[in-house]
């Protein structure tokens, strides 16, 4: 189909990995991410709260990248290896985990599975980042409740943690 | 001593609620479904201020998967809710308040569907004039939104005479104070799940701040009796006072009831900011004087309050802030007004710090423009005005007497960010930026705690030890992120010596929980430290004459420990919980009821307990822009013995986030009764890059000898201070002085320098 | 419960053109019931507010052959369309040639977003806070018009691009950022003691938000130039934008200044020149009036900088 357009079918089946397993997900091709994680697959650690992209709340890794579930189409998904908050902890809690715990970096605890992924991302792709590269990385998560003191925190322990491991 | 992970050794504790959290695995009541569930969603009114003409639902009704659309007509009980004064309807019949207004609800298979359904509703609106200035809805003629006409409630205190006060000062400070509509931005928006039961009962989860009151105003609505509802209502995604008023519950509800179907519903963030309250605006009018040795002479207050379309809180919240614009200072005369007027604006009400956050800028703006006139050092000013520990309260009521404002004085005093403040040179162009200037400014408060004289404010809690041997503690609280059962957890520990695996605690549940009172008004921490030193003496003997009797040994031999009962200086376990509750005999069950203490006054409102506090910040003004920036914050708190390090640092450091918002950037827009800040991408609340600045947070623990009310709250005072802070570190740097909030950039902007005069 | 409301009335066809030509005669087709579609974060929000209605139609540009990275042309540096704007931020070409995009870029949303969003949407949307620095290197934009590659100044394109909604009648390719003549290139050559002839290239880009990050703009400023050794303006580009507002070039500003040396009555001269010429869209966050000044004291502390920096040797 070199020089026609390909269309997705609708009926649409999104194939793509979550958490590491092959889904094919019948839905159709702008639906958003965040609806296919919520409410095809249950995973309710992505949370639903601005829908418009501005909070963080629902924020996925795809192919290790963070971001907006509720801003991404499935066909933007075809294919993709997409990660949720429930994805993350594999053999046991992931180290930015544990150091959220640690440090208090969460109160009410809405944002927090969002505020990891976007840490998760930013770690996997720079283990020893500046003030300046960890705001930038999560100026897109709002906290509501913590100020963002203990997610500092949390943030500087994760990666120090990371830098003795390696 | 200086809060910090470092600084509290083995009290800086995990959080029992933090597992679930971070691995995303506790599901939060609007992440509940169920088989056979439909979709709820609320019909609101176009317009701010409308007469109702018809609605008709005949069209919807007719829509293929919906279940039930209902109106005003279809409500069984009262169409009313309100925690103080039930007034605002649930389903409007003739007219419209506010564009949160509900006019009817629907429940079908599909959220399609149901939307579907709603633009199908035909309403017949007459639009009415808009009452959107609290002052002109005070004048005659303007038109009237209650039948007791546009003042929701009033407020007087007076003493001495001040225009004879006036005559004696010399120095005199007038000055008008606007705050804004602020959100309180909760991630979680208002929703949850309501399940009838097969027994004709309705369960009802979605988040609030005091389950009993909710299953008291839907028992109201339902005309249902209040055994027959039970309110799961924890964890909360957030709440800040925002979730204590009925939200969505009357809706899901109704449905519930009528279709015998589970109902969900779960705010959009539009829906929640349309229907959901905010901070009171309030301008605030002041005249304050000192006489020549500046002692404060005259003090004149007339605060009106942008209350919205009903009532809530809103009187209640006046009555704080009438407090506490007076304040920690001594006056030779007051005289304080309020008015809480309604209008056609958003809902105000209940929201962290309740007033006082108003209150205090415009009070401790007063004091730096005294202190500046008169020549005096702002902190040397306060102290010479301030309170003695056993001088009256605000309302010259007795209140539980500490040293906590020389304390807090004191600390701020020697604090090194505040001695910087003589350091900074005013106006300075040099560096390569000449035009960022930098300035400290610190401010001051008393803040009460608790509901008041004249407000039931029960309090109380149970322990029990189970079946299965876990030591069960049950109350009627909420956890809506503060820490409240780190908090009880760590006290049950502590001062028990039980270990964290002993312990099941057990909130949010109606059909389970004694009524502890609201989760509100930085009060819950203090009394389940209350309710369990009363509960202490007869649970733990309880525990162990049962030991004693089994073990066969004295009472006095034995101590209750991690895992079980040991001897009084010995390791070994000698008995574990769980055969202690396996022994025969009586079930072990201790319960506690009792009021948080209240001042033996008359006047309505005032406080007995107070946490005092007090910030300095740091601030940098880009004059090039207007835009300012918190640099670093130094926060000193009295509040008695720190409950929970990880906690009490945790909620300074946010109620500071929130004040900070409130001072530079947060507003709700309102045009005509109608909002324009609808979602985040207009209503801006900080960023992580908004909170790079070290915060660091004193807490001073020392109570008088003989003080047996214990820690004092804490869940506000860090969101009523900064805003002062912050607007006398904006005077040190660019020698203007803000009296609205959030500040202005085009206030603070201005010419460069180099391009001279003109 | 995550399924939104627009989406549960709403599910249009998504199309997957590999050529413009393919994009183009589906725009054709559907007419206004079919959207040209990048990353989908602008549309998504507007869909959300319900500003617009979700389309019968989805084309998505992102399949179009040969349009999402960056490469090195005979003109300069080719930036595709459909590069997300996180791969603009973390590009090395982008950022050692032209810092004050990726300056730019960094300011933009959040990382989450900018992986979704692209560039060629950012400079579509004819408000993105990439289109003033873009402006500052006088970069061009290549554009479909159904027939042939067409290749315009973006400073030309984005007044045509904005008005009355014929945007989708030009579809957007690529950027291209023309490579900056090197100064040893201009300058005469020199020895020490012929200090004057000495250039500084210096440039700025500032956004102005509500907050201090993820924020609408309230201004965004750009400015690049060349200075002598005595302060004597030899090139400026003035760009201004934010919020609404198209952003503009002061090309009259521009000559009236060049050849002149920085002093005192310049810095005036340029400070009131901006307050007259820029006409930025007021809202109910930010009026005219302090966009204006705003963007004036921006440009005028970056040229007294720049000036007093060059000056501070002698």
């Amino acid at each position: 189909m070199s020089e026609e357009a390909v269309k997705s079918e609708t009926p649409y089946v999104l194939r793509c990995f979550v958490n590491g397993k092959e889904e094919s997900i019948h839905t159709t091709p702008a639906a958003r991410l965040l609806t296919i994680v919520r409410d095809e697959l249950s995973l309710t650690g992505t949370k639903r709260s601005c829908e418009i992209g501005r909070c963080g709340a629902c924020m996925v890794l795809i192919d290790g990248n963070a971001v907006n579930s509720c801003l991404t189409m499935a066909y933007q998904c075809s294919e993709k290896q997409i990660t949720t908050i429930e994805g993350l902890a594999v053999q046991g809690m992931d180290p930015i985990q544990q150091a959220f715990l640690e440090e208090g970096g969460f109160q009410c605890g809405y944002c927090t599975p969002g505020m990891i992924i976007s840490v998760k991302a930013l770690l996997d792709e720079n283990p020893d980042p500046t003030d300046d590269e960890i705001s930038e990385a999560l100026s897109g998560n709002i906290c509501r409740c913590t100020g963002y003191g203990g997610i500092w925190r949390a943030v500087k322990r994760a990666a120090e943690g990371r830098r003795q491991t390696t | 001593m200086l809060l910090n992970r470092a600084s509290s050794g083995g009290r800086w504790r995990v959080r029992p609620d933090g597992p679930g959290k971070v691995t995303g695995g506790l599901a939060y009541l609007t992440d509940m479904t169920t088989d056979q569930m439909l979709y709820g969603l609320v019909l609101r009114s176009e317009h701010p201020h409308a007469r109702i003409l018809s609605i008709h639902t005949d069209k919807a009704k007719k829509l293929p998967g919906v279940r039930a659309i209902l109106t005003y007509m279809d409500i069984p009980g009262l169409n009313a809710f309100g925690i103080a004064h039930p007034d605002q309807p649930v389903l409007c019949e003739e007219r419209a308040r506010y564009v949160g207004d509900a006019l009817a609800t629907v429940a079908a298979d599909t959220l399609a569907a149901a939307q579907q359904a709603l633009e199908l509703i035909e309403v017949d609106y007459e639009v009415l004039e808009v009452v959107d200035d609290p002052e002109r809805a005070l004048l005659p003629g303007a038109p009237q939104l209650h039948p007791g006409g546009n003042e929701l409630h009033r407020t007087v205190f007076s003493r001495g005479n001040v225009d004879q006060g006036f005559r004696d000062c010399a120095y005199i400070v007038e000055e008008t104070y606007y705050t804004p509509r602020q959100m309180h931005t909760y991630m979680e928006t208002e929703g949850g799940l309501f399940v009838p039961g097969e027994d004709g009962r309705l369960t009802v989860y979605s988040p609030t701040q005091h389950g009993f009151m909710d299953r008291m105003q839907l028992s109201r609505i339902l005309a249902k009796p209040q055994e027959e509802i039970r309110i799961v209502s924890s964890p909360i995604g957030g709440s800040f006072g925002g979730k204590d008023e009925l939200n969505v519950q009357p809706y899901g509800a109704l449905l519930a009831m009528q279709t015998g179907r589970p109902i969900k519903i779960h705010n959009s963030r539009w829906e929640s900011v349309r229907a959901g309250l905010k901070r009171h605006p309030m301008k605030i009018t002041m005249k304050t004087g000192i006489d020549a040795a500046g002692k404060l002479m005259a003090h004149q207050v007339s605060i009106i309050s942008d209350t919205g379309p009903y009532s809530t809180l809103g009187a209640e919240v006046l009555n704080f802030a009438t407090e506490h614009v007076i304040g920690p200072y001594q006056y030779e005369h007051l005289d304080v007004k309020g008015v809480s007027v309604f209008t056609n604006n958003g809902m105000s009400g209940e929201f962290r710090g309740f007033g006082g956050n108003q209150a205090i800028f415009a009070l401790e703006g007063q004091m730096d423009r005294l202190a500046e006139m008169a020549g005096m050092d702002p902190w040397v000013f306060r102290k010479l005005n301030m309170r003695q520990s056993d001088d009256l309260g605000p309302f010259d009521q007795p209140i539980a007497m500490t040293d906590g404002a020389k304390q807090v004085w004191e600390a701020i005093a020697k604090c090194p960010l505040w001695m910087e403040k003589q350091q900074l040179a005013r106006m300075s162009h040099s560096g390569d930026e000449p035009w960022i200037k930098t300035g400290i400014g610190a401010a001051f408060t008393m803040h009460g705690a608790g509901l008041g004289v004249g407000i039931p404010d029960p309090a109380g809690g149970r322990l029990a030890l189970a079946a299965d041997g876990k030591i069960e503690a049950v109350f009627g609280y909420e956890e809506f992120g503060q820490g409240l059962l780190a908090s009880l957890e760590q006290m049950l520990m502590e001062q028990f010596g039980f270990g964290a695996k002993d312990i099941r605690m057990i909130i949010g549940d109606t059909d389970v929980v004694p009524d502890s009172g609201s989760t509100t008004a930085s009060r819950a921490t203090a009394m389940m430290w209350k309710s369990l030193q009363k509960l202490k003496a007869p649970f733990s003997g309880q525990l162990l004459q049962r030991a004693a009797a089994i073990l066969n040994r004295r009472v006095e031999q034995l101590r209750l420990a991690e895992g079980g009962i040991k001897g009084r200086s010995e390791e070994a376990l000698l008995l574990s919980y769980k055969e202690l509750a396996a022994a025969a005999g009586e079930p072990i069950r201790c319960e506690t009821s009792f009021s948080f203490p209240t001042s033996s006054t008359e006047r309505v409102g005032a406080h007995y307990m107070y946490t005092y506090s007090a910030v300095v910040v740091k601030v940098e003004v880009n004059t090039l822009t207007g835009r300012a920036r918190v640099l670093q914050q130094y926060h000193v708190v009295a509040a008695g013995p720190v409950i929970n390090p990880q906690g009490y640092l945790g909620q300074i450091e946010g109620g500071s986030s929130m004040a900070l918002g409130f001072t530079l950037l947060e507003e709700s827009i309102m045009e005509k009764g109608h909002y324009i800040t609808r979602n985040l991408d207009s209503y801006l609340v900080p960023t992580i890059e908004d909170q790079r600045g070290l915060v660091e947070v004193e807490a001073i623990e020392q109570l008088p000898e003989g003080d047996d009310y214990g820690p004092r709250g804490i869940g506000e005072v860090g969101s009523v201070t900064l805003a002062p802070a912050i607007a006398a570190a904006i005077r040190q740097a660019s020698g203007k002085w803000a009296t609205k909030l959030p500040v202005e950039p085009s206030f603070l902007q201005e010419t460069p320098f180099f391009l001279g005069k003109g | 419960m995550g399924m939104n409301i627009q989406e549960a009335m709403a599910s249009p066809l998504v199309w997957h053109p590999q050529t413009a030509a393919e994009a183009w005669q589906l725009k054709q087709t559907y007419g206004t019931e079919g959207i040209y579609t990048s990353g989908g974060t602008l549309l998504r929000t507007q869909w959300e507010s319900g500003i617009s209605a979700i389309p019968r139609h989805l084309i998505d540009l992102s399949t179009i052959r040969g349009l999402n990275d960056l490469r090195i042309g005979e003109a300069g540096l080719v930036v595709g369309g459909q590069t997300s704007l996180q791969s603009c931020r973390s590009n090395t070409l982008l950022s050692r040639h032209f810092p004050m995009v990726s300056e730019a870029i960094r300011t933009i949303a959040a990382p989450s977003v900018r992986h979704l969003a692209t560039i060629g949407g950012n400079v579509a949307s004819s408000i993105g806070d990439s289109i003033a620095a873009l402006l500052g290197y006088d970069a061009e934009v290549i554009w479909f018009d159904g027939t042939t590659e067409n290749r315009t100044l973006l400073s030309e394109w984005l007044p045509e691009a904005s008005a009355a909604k014929r945007g989708n009648e030009r579809l957007l390719l690529s950027m291209l950022l023309p490579f900056e003549i090197s100064l040893e290139e201009t300058s005469v050559k020199h020895d020490d003691k012929d200090l004057t002839m000495q250039m500084k290239r210096f440039g700025a880009y500032h956004k102005i938000g509500r907050r201090e990050a993820f924020t609408p703009s309230v201004v965004t400023a750009c400015m690049n130039g060349v200075l002598t050794h005595n302060s004597v303006i030899k090139q400026i580009r003035i760009a201004l934008g934010g919020g609404q507002t198209v952003p503009v070039r002061l090309e009259k500003l521009e000559k009236e200044i060049n050849g002149a040396a920085v002093d005192g009555h310049l810095l005036r001269h340029v400070y009131e020149r901006i307050i007259e010429l820029f006409e930025p869209r007021e809202d109910l966050f930010a009026s005219a009036a302090y966009r204006k000044s705003t963007a004036a004291n921006l440009i005028v502390a970056e040229l007294w900088k720049a000036a007093k920096g060059e000056t501070k040797p002698l």
